[in-house]
């Protein structure tokens, strides 16, 4: 897929080109408005990664530019500004998603995952977890046709860690997925190690769950041996 | 009280008074008229008997039979003229109110004396007039007055009403102007139409006052907007270079360890900044009130998140929220994390097997959200600054900032909520929520 990342500040584009890249993205970086305002016309793109605060445009005018031109691509607001409004009027202009800074990597590409499969209707298949089969569309964690009674909460933290697995998940990133800014201050790890626990003592009950590993000090994984 | 209310009644009142003691001394008045009257009356009737007696004399007025004196009623008995000789040692001019009794009847009279001397003879001139065809006249002209005064009190209190009501109307709209503007930014600058000074002098300098506080408002948006673009993008930088390194394959563990700590120290600088932001935005008024929020979901919600961190920790929530409260003109992520940070707080500081209880009722005009736990509590030096920024920070350990309960204060100044606390070491703590 086509990314291209309108970020003024150098050192942050070349972070998130080089992780975007690894997870086999096609990437693109416009430094200034009017740079990507040029590459959105000429280019096709699925994504654009934009922030708002750039130096000689007001980042929402791109967006108001594509959709007058009938250019079809999702736009990801990326913003350090964090006004209140600047969400409200980005996704009423047709943003797809909106993302404060400072994220994490892995936030951004589930989100740009999320926005692909809504852009191209992909239905989301259901996912083998070991014993247990995790129903994406119905939102439910099967054990053998029996259902395992997880939360709303549990069920968002296992879904973020079922699609990132393989990878390492940090306590603070998973707090960060689930509950947002606006309880920023209310973090603590062991929200998420009770929720963990919780959640293994839930599936546990049904079958083994060797697949979600807890990685000492930093966090939890799901391993994709089996 | 309405100040139109309390001027129309104040109207009303006077002007009744003012009725009252006129009507109180209303007969007095039209007695003391009547009276004049009737003596005036009398002493002209008197001066054209004597003018008849000088120029017919005495003669044709006494008659042979009884030729002491002269008398004559009208028919209804209403006035008498009598002339009778008499004798008196001084010289009689006077009126008086005497009692006459006519064909058996009684009848009281006003009656004017007068002797005169014809030769050498005293005679006295009665001229009378009935009391009673006196207080008639005097009964018609205080039921014409009464009549004009109760008419004049309708009309001049409708008059009144409708005038206050009319130059009054600038001071309403301006009231209502003021209470009705949740953030000035919204406000209605322009000016009030009246040709009143002093509403004008109000209106200008309420306006001036407002648009100063927009203006402030705005800088301070702009200031927030600047410190969050300032802060948060060296933050990003440093956090996407930092996760891009620890994905690297065969690093070192102790590198690894050490950029992990970084990432979590750099998360709890967010933390802060977005913290401190908040609590700017709330202060300048930047966030959105456009909620309706049932506290009893919003509580259950709540209740439903923490559940399992309180499980966790030994400590049981119950909640008790009869009634569906609605909350208008809200922001409910706020709210939310207005009582998710107390309940939170409430967890960290209860020991296992204690409890913490929410219940919501409505008190009065008011409804009061109370929540009460059996934590460790704290002493008065402490509950004095639990609301201050930083300074609350018990437990060095924990990965939150100390910040919460200044957010909480925030949160409810910014929609106007009331919140007490009290609290008691080793017993426990009670926060109450007021709302509007």
């Amino acid at each position: 897929m086509n990314v291209l990342i309108v970020e003024d500040e150098k050192s942050l584009a070349n972070e998130i080109l080089l992780y975007l890249r690894k997870e086999n993205f096609l990437c693109d970086v416009a430094f200034t408005g009017t740079e990507a305002s040029e590459k959105i016309a000429v280019n096709l793109y699925d994504f654009v990664l934009l922030d708002l605060g750039l130096p000689d445009y007001d980042g929402l005018d791109l967006i108001r530019e594509a959709r007058k031109n009938n250019i079809d691509v999702a736009f990801i607001i990326i913003t350090a500004r964090g006004a209140v409004e600047d969400r409200v009027r980005g996704l009423d202009l047709g943003a797809d998603d909106y993302l404060p800074k400072p994220f994490a990597l892995v936030e951004l590409h589930s989100r740009l995952m999320a926005v692909a499969r809504r852009k191209f209707k992909i239905t989301d298949a259901d996912i083998n977890l070991g014993e247990f089969i995790m129903g994406i569309q119905a939102r439910k964690l099967l054990h053998q046709g029996n259902e395992v009674d997880l939360t709303k909460k549990e069920f968002d933290l296992l879904h973020y860690l079922v699609i990132n697995h393989g990878k390492v998940l940090a306590r603070h990133q998973l707090y960060e997925h689930i509950w947002g800014n606006t309880l920023d201050d209310q973090y603590d790890s062991n929200f998420i190690d009770v929720h963990i626990k919780n959640i293994r003592k839930k599936m546990n009950m049904h079958g083994p769950t060797p697949w979600l590993e807890t990685v000492r000090g930093v966090g939890y994984r799901i391993s994709t041996q089996e | 009280m309405k100040l139109q209310t309390k001027l129309a009644l104040f109207n009303l009142i006077s002007k009744l008074i003012f009725s009252a003691l006129f009507i109180g001394f209303l007969p007095l008045i039209i007695e003391r008229i009547n009276t004049l009257q009737t003596d005036r009356e009398l002493i002209d009737k008197r001066e054209e008997v004597i003018k008849l007696i000088s120029e017919i004399g005495l003669e044709p007025l006494i008659t042979s039979e009884a030729e002491t004196g002269f008398g004559s009623y009208n028919i209804l008995k209403e006035e008498f003229i009598s002339l009778e000789r008499i004798d008196l040692e001084e010289d009689w001019n006077f009126i008086e109110v005497a009692t006459r009794i006519v064909d058996e009847e009684t009848i009281d009279y006003r009656v004017l004396n007068y002797s005169i001397k014809i030769d050498g003879q005293t005679y006295l001139l009665e001229i009378g007039k009935s009391l009673s065809s006196i207080r008639y006249a005097a009964k018609n002209i205080r039921t014409v007055i009464l009549l004009f005064l109760a008419l004049f009190i309708a009309v001049t209190l409708i008059t009144d009403l409708t005038y206050t009501a009319r130059i009054l109307r600038p001071l309403k709209i301006i009231t209502r102007r003021l209470v009705t503007t949740s953030t000035p930014s919204l406000a209605d600058f322009s000016p009030v139409v009246t040709t009143t000074k002093d509403f004008r002098q109000l209106d200008q300098t309420l306006r001036e006052l407002m648009m100063r506080i927009d203006e402030l408002f705005r800088k301070e948006k702009e200031i927030t907007v600047n410190i969050s673009h300032e802060l948060m993008t060296p933050v990003s930088v440093l956090r996407s270079k930092l996760e891009n390194m620890l994905m690297k394959k065969d690093l070192d563990p102790e590198i690894e360890i050490g950029i992990d700590e970084s990432l979590r120290t750099l998360h709890r600088l967010k933390s802060l900044i977005n913290s401190l932001l908040m609590i700017a935005r709330l202060e300048s008024r930047q966030y959105l009130r456009e909620d309706e929020v049932s506290l009893e979901e919003l509580i259950t919600e709540i209740k439903g998140e923490l559940s399992p961190i309180a499980a966790d920790a030994g400590v049981r929530i119950t909640t008790d929220c009869p009634g569906t409260f609605i909350f208008r003109k809200a922001n409910r992520s706020l709210l939310f994390s207005m009582f998710y940070n107390v309940v939170n707080n409430a967890i960290k500081n209860t020991p296992p097997e204690g409890s913490i209880h929410v219940r919501g009722e409505k008190t009065g005009e008011k409804y009061i959200v109370t929540l009460t736990d059996t934590g460790r509590g704290m002493t008065e030096k402490q509950l004095e600054i639990i609301f201050s920024r930083f300074r609350t920070k018990l437990d060095p350990d924990s990965d939150s900032t100390g910040i919460g309960l200044a957010i909480t204060k925030s949160i409810a100044d910014f929609h106007g909520i009331g919140l007490n606390v009290k609290s008691q070491p080793d017993k426990g703590t009670e926060f109450s929520f007021i709302f509007p």
